[in-house]
């Protein structure tokens, strides 16, 4: 029976030891316990314990202290150790915001393949560094941004007069001078006036301080300015929320046309998936058979970017022949789709105006407003785009319909869209354009045409009283191949719908079967070729009363 | 203090100082368990220890007699109730928020992965030993009358402990669970097999409402999960804890652990340390144990070969509760638990595997649903139930192999087992079976011949030819039983590491280049 003691005995002291190791390995001799014990602060070394950042507010209990331990709350760490130095200096204090607010990762997790999430399957791993501005859009969104091109001319301009001189933007600039104001420099930093917002007058006021020459810097540093470039610069002030890169990146989303077809924040088609939570997706819920690389989410949107279709099977987007520049802008802005129930006290003020108050993310200025919607569909310069799987979207700059398509008819087009096609009703609903916008837009078309204006012929809207049977018959041997036998549409426009035909005037109808688009298979059925005569003016006029019957089935 | 008044202050403080004393009294009433009369009081006196025996036999307390296998199962049990109650402190049962939970308890709660470690391991050290404690009462011909209806319950014990398992397995809510738990389910509805195939489906889809009463819905969805939680924390362990309780009392009244017929012969008579009881045989039995029915104990009894269960027995016993612990807790600090991405309905596994334990299950099951999943294992359980009304000999009761063929036949049985059943995989591997040769054949065929039926009627010649061979049941059912072990063993084999995306075979799961 001794034997028995034995087992008894020897597996007790094993269970014994086993939790000793166990316990002491949990205890002492995680990384951090080493990384808390080489760190030293003024006053000699610190005590090793477990450090948090809790903010009950945001509902987050961040550990990431624990191991950085210089970001800690009221610690000032002053050995060279790599991990444990404070935080750059930031808008938000890391103490007060907790590490995760901003950066992802795992706040709890005190080992650091768990806390940055580089385990598998973890949800939500860290932003790369690269991208770390994304992270700004979980709480904010930026405003009034243009679209690249012009942000680019805005911050050209800004650099071409000179403005760095007295201010700093973004850490740069700012020159350092004695007698300046509070933070040394002549001029105040500008990287959040966007968000603070700033006396719409500056210019006058630098003007007349120029003028009266209150200082040498004021002299020699400042000139008049032109107009143009006064819009640049107030274009570039709106959008300054301390993130230049997020604002670059949006800048290219609004100039490739994505709003066209996905909803970011309440605006934008139904055509593709709503976007504005698409920075949240789990990287373990997403396909990655045809994704080369890494399973991240990083890595996975920038794959859909270049082939969109092999990425999701059976997805409708075309590949929008980005180059990797533009990729990564849009990555970027894709990252930056995130949200956080926040409660309101610390809802910023820019979301507050994109939620409350209908303020819009793009710029509302034709330009922006063109390439952040149409610019997918109808091309960078209206010339209308085709992609494999969709219906083909239609040139709206072409001089032949611009020259009798009146500013009614494409004003209503924009507003209330098609049926049934992917063209949608953009005056339309609680976010749609308003009446300015779609003036401009209206406008701006035509200024990608070449400035083709319309000539009204003084005729009604609808004059036209041809016999519809005969013109039923004429449609089906001349018009229903690309238009469809119903004017369902098919190779050609869908035509048989009554948000067309009541936006159509019977002159637009009868002079575009007469002469026809330039540059489309569309030809002018008033001139014969080899297949068929020409149709005579009385043969066009009752076509267009028959397709003026398909307006009411 | 003489002198002393008895005030009523003086006893308070009096009796204030015999409390140590007095605790340790009211504890133990019968006094130290230092003499054998108070070492069986000790015993019957304790509700927990009264379902021993006061007196344990030597034969009994060898390790070759049990292997300590039951025991290993009754700690494991202890282990994952202990685990499994301090998990349950962070555990959500609900979708998507159960993978969290578990994410939590997994990175975040000091100590909450070695627990989630050592619950895992404690629940599959309890598979392996349920059903290593099942073969050892199996050789030792323990099964034998008056152990039929223990062997039954220990039966009812070995579903219960899959069960327990499995309703397991679905609660981290990951992929690993969900698709498992998904298989599960459909091995449970493979009735439907013949259902199609008799085109009676629509009217009477017995797998169907065995899957949907398993997961309360048509897929494993939030009701599932409760379904399986309730199931594996309340509805399980109470089932368990019963008729573990029963297990455990009728051993007490079949006399102990079965021993041969002449075992006092057999066991070395003085022990130093302990003397013997009954050293004459008894002239008289007390008419008052007549009142009760079965074998009184000292009936007919020579000198036994006893030893006090208080301590003998329970430092085995806490000697084995304590190396499973060992071997658990060793196991977790080596191994994690698994615990993939979270579970997605839209992306199947591929493979999907069910629970190791129904791997050999779900093999069978990719040659005939209803075969694999229904037909060859109700055919292996009703078997075993019937085990101890078939087999009604004696010769051989209590020893390993006890009976007519023993080792040598069970060996034998070993050899076959493996032998056919690799045969015949291996001959489904490479050649492909009716449905590759003839794609038109009737599903019903495949149904009645595949290779699970193949084995299993391999298996029943051979039990047949040794039954015959030493005009014995015991012989047939060593034959059997030994062989539907090893096919075990084969087809989980099989199932675990050599099958691969698609359920094709594999060499290595290095091989599977779907990843």
């Amino acid at each position: 029976m001794k034997k028995n003691k034995y087992l008894l005995m020897v597996s007790s002291i094993g269970v014994f030891a086993l939790l000793v190791i166990a316990a002491v390995s949990e205890n002492f001799l995680k990384d951090w316990h080493a990384i808390q014990g080489q760190a030293r602060a003024e006053d000699g070394p610190i005590e090793v314990r477990l450090r948090q950042v809790v903010n009950n507010d945001l509902r987050r209990t961040d550990r990431c202290v624990t191991c950085h331990v210089g970001m800690a709350p009221g610690e000032q760490i002053t050995s060279q150790l790599k991990v444990a130095q404070p935080h750059k200096p930031v808008v938000h204090d890391p103490a007060v915001m907790g590490c995760t607010t901003c950066h992802g990762g795992q706040g709890q997790a005190t080992e650091m393949d768990d806390a940055h999430g580089n385990v598998h399957f973890w949800t939500e791993p860290m932003l790369p560094a690269k991208y770390a501005y994304a992270s700004c859009g979980t709480c904010h969104t930026p405003l009034n941004v243009p679209n690249l091109a012009s942000l680019t001319s805005a911050r050209q301009a800004f650099e071409r007069l000179d403005c760095y001189a007295c201010h700093r933007l973004d850490g740069r600039g700012g020159t350092i001078r004695p007698g300046g104001n509070l933070t040394g420099m002549d001029g105040p930093d500008l990287s959040h006036i966007g968000l603070k917002g700033y006396d719409a007058e500056w210019y006058v006021s630098h003007l007349g301080k120029n003028r009266e020459g209150a200082s040498e810097a004021w002299k020699a540093s400042f000139r008049e300015i032109s107009d143009a470039d006064l819009r640049l610069l107030k274009l570039l002030l709106d959008t300054q929320m301390g993130a230049p890169k997020l604002i670059e990146a949006r800048a290219q989303f609004n100039s490739v046309g994505c709003t066209g077809c996905h909803a970011v924040s309440g605006f934008g088609g139904q055509n593709g998936p709503e976007l504005s939570r698409v920075g949240e997706k789990d990287p373990n819920q997403l396909n990655f058979r045809n994704v080369p690389g890494e399973r991240s989410l990083t890595n996975w949107i920038a794959q859909h970017f270049r082939s969109p279709a092999s990425t999701v099977p059976g997805s409708l987007m075309p590949a929008l022949d980005l180059n990797e520049q533009e990729i990564d802008l849009l990555t970027m802005y894709m990252l930056s789709l995130r949200r956080r129930g926040l409660p309101d006290v610390f809802l910023p003020k820019d979301r507050v105006k994109a939620m409350r108050f209908g303020a819009r993310e793009f710029l509302t200025e034709p330009a922006t407003v063109y390439s952040t919607i149409c610019s997918s569909c109808h091309g960078a310069s209206g010339k209308g785009a085709r992609f494999p799987g969709n219906p083909p979207n239609p040139s709206i700059t072409n001089p032949d319909f611009l020259a009798i398509a009146s500013d009614d008819y494409l004003y209503a087009t924009i507003a209330r869209g098609r049926t049934s096609r992917p063209m949608l009703a953009w005056g339309e609903g609680e976010r749609g354009l308003g009446d300015a916008e779609i003036r401009g837009l209206v406008a701006y078309i035509r200024q990608l045409g070449g400035g083709v204006q319309f000539v009204s012929d003084g005729r009604p809207a609808r004059w036209v009283s041809g016999d519809a049977p005969t013109g039923e018959r004429l449609y089906k041997a001349n018009c229903a191949g690309c238009h469809g036998a119903i004017g369902g549409g098919g190779e050609g426009p869908a035509i048989g719908n009554a948000s067309f035909l009541t936006a159509a005037t019977d002159t637009f109808l009868v002079e575009t079967i007469s002469r026809g688009r330039t540059g489309t298979i569309m030809q002018g059925f008033a001139t014969p070729n080899t297949v068929r005569p020409a149709l005579t003016r009385a043969e066009i006029e009752s076509i267009v009363a028959f397709i003026r019957t398909l307006e009411k089935k | 203090m003489e002198n002393e008044e008895r005030t009523a202050l003086n006893t308070f403080w009096h009796n204030l100082r015999a409390v140590p004393v007095d605790l340790y009294r009211a504890m133990f009433r019968g006094g130290a368990p230092v003499t054998d009369r108070t070492r069986s009081s000790f015993v019957f006196g304790n509700v927990f220890l009264h379902l021993h025996s006061v007196r344990t036999h030597l034969w009994s307390l060898r390790w070759t007699a049990t292997m300590g296998l039951g025991i290993i199962t009754t700690a494991a049990f202890l282990i994952t109730l202990v685990t499994g109650v301090l998990l349950m402190f962070y555990y959500k049962p609900y979708p998507d928020v159960a993978y969290q939970s578990i994410k939590d308890i997994h990175f975040i709660v000091p100590t909450g992965r070695f627990i989630r470690n050592i619950h895992r391991w404690a629940a599959n050290v309890m598979v392996v030993a349920v059903i290593l404690h099942m073969a050892r009462a199996f050789y030792t011909a323990s099964y034998r009358k008056p152990r039929e209806f223990n062997w039954l319950i220990g039966w009812g014990l070995l579903v219960t402990t899959l069960a327990l398992s499995f309703t397991g397995y679905l609660l981290p809510w990951d992929q690993l669970a969900y698709w498992a738990i998904t298989i599960g389910a459909n091995i449970a509805q493979s009735p439907r097999e013949i259902t199609d195939a008799m085109g009676i489906t629509d009217l009477m889809d017995i797998g169907g409402l065995q899957r949907e009463i398993l997961l309360g819905s048509d897929i494993v969805g939030e009701e599932s999960l409760i379904r399986f939680y309730l199931l594996h924390v309340m509805i399980l362990p109470i089932v368990m804890a019963m008729l573990m309780a029963v297990h455990f009392w009728r051993i007490r009244k079949d006399g102990g652990l079965a021993k041969p017929a002449d075992v006092n012969e057999r066991v070395s008579v003085s022990q130093p340390e302990h003397y013997p009881v009954f050293t004459e045989e008894p002239k008289k039995t007390y008419q008052l144990a007549a009142v009760v029915k079965g074998r009184t104990p000292a009936v007919g009894s020579g000198p036994e070969n006893t030893v006090p269960s208080m301590p003998h027995l329970f430092y085995a016993e806490l000697g084995i509760l304590m190396f499973t612990t060992l071997v658990c807790v060793a196991l977790a600090l080596v191994s994690d638990a698994p615990l993939k991405e979270l579970a997605n309905p839209l992306v199947p596994e591929n493979p999907a595997k069910a629970p190791w334990y129904f791997l050999g299950l779900q093999e069978i099951v990719s040659f005939s649903a209803f075969m694999g999943g229904i037909g060859i294992p109700m055919l292996c359980w009703i078997g075993l139930g019937l085990i101890p009304f078939l087999d009604k000999e004696t010769e051989g009761t209590g020893e390993w192999f006890g009976g007519p063929g023993g080792a040598r036949l069970t060996l034998w049985s070993m050899v076959y087992g493996f032998a056919t059943s690799i045969a015949v995989e291996a001959f489904a591997i490479r050649f492909g079976w009716l449905r590759e040769w003839f794609p038109d054949v009737p599903q019903l065929v495949i149904t009645f011949l595949n290779p699970g039926t193949v084995i299993t009627a391999l298996y029943a010649a051979f039990s047949i030819w040794a039954l015959r061979r030493f005009n014995s049941t015991r012989a047939g059912a060593l034959a059997l039983f030994t062989c539907f072990l090893c096919g075990f063993i084969v087809l989980t084999v099989i199932g675990t590491y050599f099958r691969g995306p698609n359920w094709v075979f594999f060499w290595s799961p290095a091989d599977w280049n779907a990843h």
